[in-house]
């Protein structure tokens, strides 16, 4: 078997599958190794995408020539755009999918990747290279070499899954652990801790009765995630909602000391965004029901997903909580849920580039980083993948500012301040949110993609057409004025318009009672250049034209004050620098040198680091060393 | 930090009491070779911290400075949180610059302005509120001003700040809850808890606002300005309101040429008191600057007592002054030789009539008027940084009324509270820090 490639990626899931396709598209020689090739982009917990914060971070990953947003469009069923009355800063198209179709459509996009090699085993150990890592070892002994590993694992290292009082080892349900990966990695001298997640009962879908719950529907018009879709293909289907009762919870406390969580069989701290059943009924102890989302699995799929209710509690327990919820009387429980825990590394130890600090090509990307979620993942996986490229390229690290997109601030935040729990996107988590809108994500990031080789012709296009549309559109309405002359307040008066003086139709557009639809209809005949602008734009673009028309003066105040902050990021700490500097107390020292920010910025970023102490770092950043004229005390 | 040619990072040395003939003087000497150097000069190898000890001086050469008691600190535990060493020397100039010299000659380098209170911010030990009640407290003349200042040292300014951005922070983590778990279906802030919440903050930041006019008229002290025409007895009731012949007092008017100023205690404020050039049309070009600069002193005065001599009773020119200087009030002067006009109040200097009861209206003025409760902003920055917040406050209101979405409110509201946190330093950038600093004294 060819053994020598330019990058090893360890795990086929949406890290791993970003990672492989980023790196074949780059020109590298790609072997992905994964347990299971039927089991490439396999949803392994709830069938959806996206989401608030995270739909923006599959939006990125498009803008970069990734694929999760592609494969999403093949397997949505169910596609929304979540807190629409919101604003569009924090708005987050979200998409349910068929999970089989998911897994599919991730294995043809990248089949389509000549240069990647799939791989079938399970990785016992990295090839360590002195400081570095030149491949993996295969648990039947063989060697793949290559000059970057990029390891993807999941929950898959050292996994223990939970079900009630039994445990069994494995990484997803009928999956084996990597079980000796960890040994590696410790090796290397890597801190590894320990994370749970958890996973809902699937239910037969025949056993329960959709009419005692609530509809939930998707968008009229479902909103691809990919430039490259035209329109969604597969049929769009109705998710439902149910909610959990008094009963229930009476149910789940009286169990408590059985569920591995309460019990102290398990003692890895799980996601507090996502918590279980148990957690829920715990922690928010006076809430008297909680909801419950009824979720396909699939167009075709005998199952249904109940999210918002994973749960590790024995079997018993689980089924009489489900027939408790309306319209689960007589449900059926196809698939038990189950908690994993697995290890992780304290991404406190990656360079901002998903390097492993200190080993030459090694690079960690997704939940073995700590995060939860499919999109933290893919985003990783795609930032990881790159940055090997890179390296295999002799080129430049890359990274993404935290004012330029969700990835950054992530990458940023686990480089930085490292995770104790599963980290979760959030739009909180962005100090300048309004500049991270996925109307203007091809502006801020398609052209990084494309000087790195790496976006597609015909992505590279539709991106140039969209920008220019929408430029054209917004320039349009800001050079246009109108004046309450007789003709225009005879043109705008059918349509319950008024104007009372001079003002450009983006001014006129930041009033709230005005819909830019009526605008245009009322100006068709004046104004044809604009209103044609205008119709040339698709209604993800319109919103987006109309929603930086609308909040300017804000975006325009983030924009400054970013621009402000970014001056400590720009100033850059050698690697080479020691930060044993006078003046600077141990315990900052000591954060210093296990963080070794890359900037300044990221060093103020730290936990602990005093204003003093960055002080210090600037000085000495903009002088030169300090020189002391004696020795200390 | 972008304070020119500071570090926070090396060693320094300053007197901390003044340089004059005194029982005791203090020096300190802060940073990572002041344990060092201490054990130079005293030949001692061991201190314990924070326990005086009596020891003698050396100059490296072998002379014998002083003797002298030092107390050391150790960081963290000390002022600045850095290592501190006070040493408390008999209290001769020469002496002290001496010692200071070898200090610096030891590897030390003289302090800037403010720079010992300057690390103890940076360190964390205090914040800015009270580093700038610690400057004004030095500088403060009055038991009076001294309690407020105090008050605001012990951080009842501070704590009050903290509550209020306490409140807004927590509107704001629930508003954001609300954008990133809205599908979560629980109730995290609805509109009207969050304008309850905004409305309260804003209620209690103009509250701190208002303190401003106060807080800095008792804080850095009042003036007051003696007004009138020529020969209306300016200068001698400055004189008798500081006991001595401060002014020349003549019988010929315009005597008093330029600005005379003296400082008295008012209703427990230090109050300059202004004689100024009678106002008059006059052709003498120094006379005529002399009246431009009385009539500048009084628009810019806290108060203004305009005098009318009442033999003359008031003129059509008196009338055009007071229409300038709406916050005038009117005194009748040389009662001893005319009765002030009915209803009105006046004085007789000569006589020394009507001084003790003028002296006792303006101490009841000045306690109603301009004496700050501990807990007021103080200064111009403090000003700056509570109406910054306000402006955001007010900027949310406006969002929420005319329909923006909470993640614009949310803009409004963290800029709001980050001009709150400039206020203590809980958010400090280098400006703030420059500014501050340069204000402040060497060795404090």
């Amino acid at each position: 078997m060819e053994s020598r490639f330019d990058v090893i990626i360890v795990g086929g899931g949406h890290a791993g599958a970003e990672a492989a396709r980023v790196c074949a598209r780059g020109g590298a020689r790609v072997a992905l190794v994964t347990m299971q090739a039927e089991a490439i982009g396999r949803m392994s917990c709830n069938p959806a995408i996206g989401g608030l914060a995270k739909g923006n971070l599959v939006k990125e990953i498009d803008a970069l020539g990734g694929l999760m947003g592609e494969a999403t469009d093949r397997a949505g069923i169910q596609f929304k755009i979540l807190n629409r009355s919101r604003g569009p800063a924090v708005q987050g198209p979200r998409a349910q999918c068929d999970r089989d179709l998911y897994a599919l459509a991730v294995q043809d996009i990248l089949r389509l990747e000549p240069l990647i090699k799939v791989v079938e085993g399970v990785v016992a150990a990295l090839l360590l290279r002195g400081p570095a890592v030149g491949g993996v070892i295969l648990a039947d002994g063989s060697h793949l070499t290559a000059a970057a590993t990029i390891i993807t694992t999941g929950t898959f290292l050292r996994a223990l899954m939970h079900s009630g009082e039994s445990k069994t080892a494995g990484g997803r349900f009928g999956e084996p652990s990597a079980a000796t990966l960890s040994d590696s990695l410790r090796e290397l001298g890597l801190r590894l801790g320990r994370l749970k997640t958890g996973t809902p009962p699937r239910i037969q879908k025949d056993s329960v009765d959709f009419s005692k719950m609530e509809e939930a529907r998707g968008d009229q018009e479902p909103r691809p995630f990919s430039i490259l879709t035209d329109r969604i293909e597969l049929p769009q289907v109705l998710c439902h909602v149910t909610y959990t009762s008094p009963v229930a919870h009476d149910l789940i406390r009286a169990n408590l000391h059985r569920a591995p969580m309460y019990s102290g069989q398990i003692e890895a701290t799980g996601p507090r965004y996502c918590p279980s059943i148990e957690d829920k009924v715990v922690r928010f102890a006076d809430k008297e029901r909680h909801q419950i989302f009824v979720e396909p699995e699939g167009l075709e799929h005998p199952w249904l997903y109940l999210n918002g209710i994973s749960t590790s509690l024995p079997a018993d327990v689980q089924d009489a909580v489900v027939q408790s919820l309306p319209g689960f009387e007589q449900a059926v429980i196809a698939r038990y849920g189950y908690a994993v825990e697995y290890d992780f590394v304290n991404p406190q130890q990656l360079e901002p580039t998903l390097r492993v600090k200190d080993v030459e090509g090694l690079y960690l990307a997704g939940q073995i980083n700590g995060t939860s979620g499919y999109e933290e993942a893919a985003a990783q996986g795609l930032m990881a993948g790159i940055n090997a490229l890179q390296q295999i390229r002799g080129g430049a690290p890359v990274t993404i500012r935290r004012d330029q997109g969700y990835s950054g601030v992530m990458i940023d935040d686990l480089v930085t301040l490292g995770t104790e729990e599963p980290y979760r996107m959030f739009t909180s988590r962005a100090e300048h949110r309004l500049l991270l809108g996925c109307d203007s994500v091809y502006e801020r990031l398609t052209q990084i993609g494309v000087s790195l080789g790496i976006v597609d012709e015909e992505r590279r296009r539709r991106v140039e057409q969209r920008v220019d549309r929408m430029d054209r559109a917004r320039s349009l309405a800001q050079t246009t004025t109108l004046t309450p002359d007789q003709r225009t307040l005879t043109a705008l008066a059918p349509f319950g318009v008024s104007l009372h003086e001079k003002a450009s139709v983006a001014r006129l557009l930041q009033r709230h009672d005005l819909s830019v639809e009526v605008l245009m209809d009322a100006l068709s005949n004046e104004h044809s250049g604009l209103t044609e602008a205008f119709r040339s734009l698709r209604s993800e673009e319109l919103e987006g034209v109309v929603s930086q028309l609308r909040y300017a003066g804000y975006v325009d105040r983030q924009r400054r004050e970013a621009d402000r902050s970014a001056e400590d990021d720009l100033l850059s700490i050698p690697r080479a620098m020691g930060f044993a500097l006078p003046g600077l107390s141990t315990e900052v020292v000591e954060k210093l040198c296990s963080i070794r920010p890359a900037s300044l910025g990221q060093a103020a970023r730290i936990p602990g680091v005093t204003p003093a102490a960055i002080s210090i770092l600037r000085m000495h950043l903009r002088r030169g060393p300090i020189t002391l004229k004696a020795a200390t005390a | 930090m972008s304070v020119a040619g500071r570090r926070p990072d090396d060693t320094i040395v300053a007197a901390a009491t003044p340089l004059a003939r005194s029982a005791l003087a203090v020096i300190r000497i802060d940073g990572p070779d002041s344990a060092r150097i201490l054990q130079t000069l005293t030949r001692t190898t061991s201190f314990t911290p924070r326990l005086a000890v009596h020891v003698e001086l050396w100059k490296e050469d072998g002379a014998m400075l002083d003797d002298v008691v030092v107390t050391p600190f150790f960081g963290p535990s000390s002022f600045t949180g850095n290592d501190l060493m006070e040493l408390t020397l008999h209290g001769n100039p020469a002496l002290v610059q001496r010692a200071i010299r070898e200090i610096v000659s030891l590897g030390a380098r003289h302090a800037e302005q403010g720079e010992f209170s300057e690390r103890a911010v940076l360190n964390g030990k205090i914040d800015l509120v009270q580093a700038e009640a610690i400057s004004e407290l030095i500088n403060s003349r009055t038991a009076l001003q001294a309690q407020l200042l105090l008050g605001n040292l012990q951080g009842v300014l501070s704590r009050r700040a903290a509550s209020v951005r306490r409140s807004m922070l927590d509107a704001i983590v629930r508003l954001e809850a609300s954008l990133d778990f809205s599908e979560e279906g629980y109730d995290f802030i609805d509109r009207v808890e969050l304008e309850r919440v905004i409305g309260g903050a804003i209620a209690e930041v103009e509250a701190m606002s208002r303190t401003y006019q106060r807080g800095a008229a008792t804080s850095s002290g009042l003036a007051a300005v003696i007004l009138g025409r020529p020969n209306a007895g300016k200068s001698s009731l400055l004189n008798r309101l500081v006991g001595s012949d401060r002014a020349i007092v003549t019988s010929v008017a315009g005597t008093t040429r330029d600005i005379i100023r003296e400082t008295l205690e008012i209703g427990g404020l230090p109050v300059t008191v202004a004689d100024t050039a009678g106002l008059r049309e006059s052709e003498d070009p120094v006379e005529g600057i002399g009246i431009e600069r009385a009539r500048a002193a009084a628009r810019s005065a806290d108060l203004v007592l305009y005098l009318v001599d009442a033999q003359i009773g008031l003129t059509e020119a008196d009338r055009l002054e007071l229409g300038r200087f709406t916050h005038a009030q009117v005194i009748f002067t040389k009662t001893d030789l005319a009765p002030a006009p009915a209803g009105e109040f006046g004085i007789s200097v000569t006589e020394d009539k009507g001084v003790d009861e003028l002296l006792r209206r303006l101490d009841e003025q000045v306690r109603d008027q301009f004496v700050a409760a501990p807990g007021s902003v103080i200064n111009d920055r403090q000003h700056l940084a509570v109406e910054g917040c306000l402006e955001g406050l007010r900027e949310a209101t406006r969002s929420i009324a005319e329909g923006y979405e909470e993640q614009i409110v949310l803009v409004d509201l963290h800029r709001a509270a980050r001009a709150l946190g400039t206020l203590t330093g809980a958010i400090l950038t280098d400006e703030i820090l420059a500014e501050i600093f340069s204000k402040f004294c060497i060795g404090k």
